[in-house]
């Protein structure tokens, strides 16, 4: 579903990147952890080409992204991608939010369009918010709305970049329910996050990575009790003594 | 005297209302025209293409940094000179078009640039094209920057129209020199002038502050 291979990509002279290589099967979660500036939302946003990378190979769902003529568009809309900060469109009501793209990118009719955005509002319990702008709703309920969003067009992976990073901690829970609730539906996806409580419940594999480079990847277990680098290990104990 | 100043004003009113008219034509001609061209340059320019940001970025700063009589001087005298035979009422338009657009172009590639680059990927990223995430995420929200001082851009057309007088296109200002050789009360002629350019300006005033007002606070649904 997603392969990268040699994947290298800079910033500069900061090499941000450094010889990528995974393989993510379709069903399969993936939590991807490591300290700040270590390059775990870049690889991500690779993913859907928000970041272009200067060297290697990355297909996506077949689709050859080192290749810098294919259509975006197409790739997009098999991606849904949910950020840290939301970005909800604020001049559009919730439904709006999630009916957008549908509408636009997938030519789905209105009408039909609302009842996808209905449902997909209903799945993540914000079926009675449909009519709310984004500052009226909390910041949890805002990311669940950001998740609905990334639904709507029936994706094959999503893509979360450190979704509870932003929200109060009671408003954490209702979006890793929301989270682990796709995760049981057997939805791909690549996971940016500190929440190790997530990450062991319901992760396939962990990837840690640290300046640029994958330093470990490991089932849940294996990398929690027992780290195969120093640097994970003292990730772990920092982030669970946090 | 004044009296009979006064009485003689009012006789020729009817002329002032002309040359009004003819200002508000002039103007909103300028100012329709220059929101359009404005608008597709203050995008292109908000776009950071290089083949496009450099001309348009010396065009601004050209019209920004010279006066419009000049401007005007060189649409109605040097124009013709290069084959672009115009005559007054049209090359007040198209000088009016031009300062426009160079003004509106800035203010708009700004509130453009003030939407926050999460918008950009969000859109981006439900695989909106860049045509429509400018027309239904970006350009929405960056009205609530633009339109105040668009609207503030408008009254300064309008008040700038008064220079087309001087290749005689017989609007408002052009009226009061006229009148003031008949009437010599310079005063009392220009403050007539003068209101009536207040007439058709408050309005817009109004409407800028309030826009500011409303945009500024809470959500509203553009």
């Amino acid at each position: 579903m997603i392969k990268f291979k040699d994947v290298n990509k800079w910033f500069g002279s900061l090499h941000v990147l450094q010889n990528i290589n995974v393989h993510v099967k379709p069903g399969e979660v993936v939590v991807i952890c490591g300290p700040s500036g270590s390059g775990k939302s870049t690889l991500i946003r690779c993913i859907n080409r928000l970041e272009k990378f200067q060297d290697g190979e990355l297909h996506v769902d077949g689709m050859p992204l080192h290749n810098y003529s294919i259509n975006l568009t197409k790739l997009r809309a098999e991606i849904g991608f949910v950020f840290q900060q939301f970005h909800l469109y604020p001049h559009m009501t919730a439904l709006e939010n999630v009916t957008l793209a549908p509408i636009h990118v997938r030519k789905i009719k209105k009408k039909e369009a609302k009842e996808i955005g209905m449902e997909k509002l209903v799945r993540v319990g914000l079926g009675d918010k449909a009519s709310s702008y984004p500052d009226q709703l909390s910041g949890g309920q805002q990311q669940r709305v950001a998740i609905a969003r990334g639904l709507a067009m029936s994706p094959k992976i999503l893509l979360f970049d450190e979704p509870t990073s932003a929200l109060d901690p009671e408003m954490i829970g209702e979006v890793l329910d929301v989270m682990i609730k796709l995760v049981d539906e057997g939805m791909t996806m690549c996971v940016v996050t500190h929440e190790m409580g997530f990450a062991r419940q319901v992760a396939h594999r962990v990837i840690f990575m640290d300046e640029g480079e994958i330093i470990e990847t490991e089932k849940p277990d294996q990398f929690f009790d027992n780290p195969q680098t120093e640097r994970a290990a003292l990730f772990i104990s920092k982030i669970l003594t946090h | 005297m004044i009296a009979y100043y006064f009485q003689r004003l009012i006789e020729i009113f009817p002329f002032f209302l002309k040359g009004l008219w003819m200002t508000v034509i002039v103007s909103c001609l300028g100012l329709i025209f220059g929101t359009i061209f404005g608008f597709i340059m203050g995008v292109l320019r908000s776009q950071k293409i290089r083949l496009f940001n450099w001309p348009i970025g010396i065009f601004v700063s050209v019209i920004r940094g010279t006066p419009f009589v000049v401007q005007i001087f060189i649409v109605f005298f040097i124009f013709p000179e290069w084959g672009i035979q115009l005559n007054a009422i049209s090359a007040a338009v198209l000088a009016l078009t031009i300062l426009g657009t160079a003004f509106i172009c800035e203010i708009v590639a700004g509130g453009i640039k003030a939407v926050p680059k999460g918008q950009w990927e969000a859109s981006a990223s439900s695989g909106l094209s860049i045509v429509k995430q400018l027309r239904l995420v970006i350009i929405p929200q960056a009205l609530r920057t633009i339109l105040p001082p668009l609207v503030g851009q408008y009254v300064l057309l309008i008040k700038d129209s008064s220079v087309v007088s001087v290749i005689g296109v017989v609007e408002l200002t052009r009226v009061g020199w006229l009148t003031v050789v008949r009437i010599p009360e310079g005063l009392m002629v220009f403050s007539l002038v003068g209101i009536l350019y207040f007439v058709i300006s408050y309005p817009l005033i109004r409407l800028s502050n309030g826009l500011e007002k409303k945009l500024s606070v809470g959500q509203i649904s553009l």
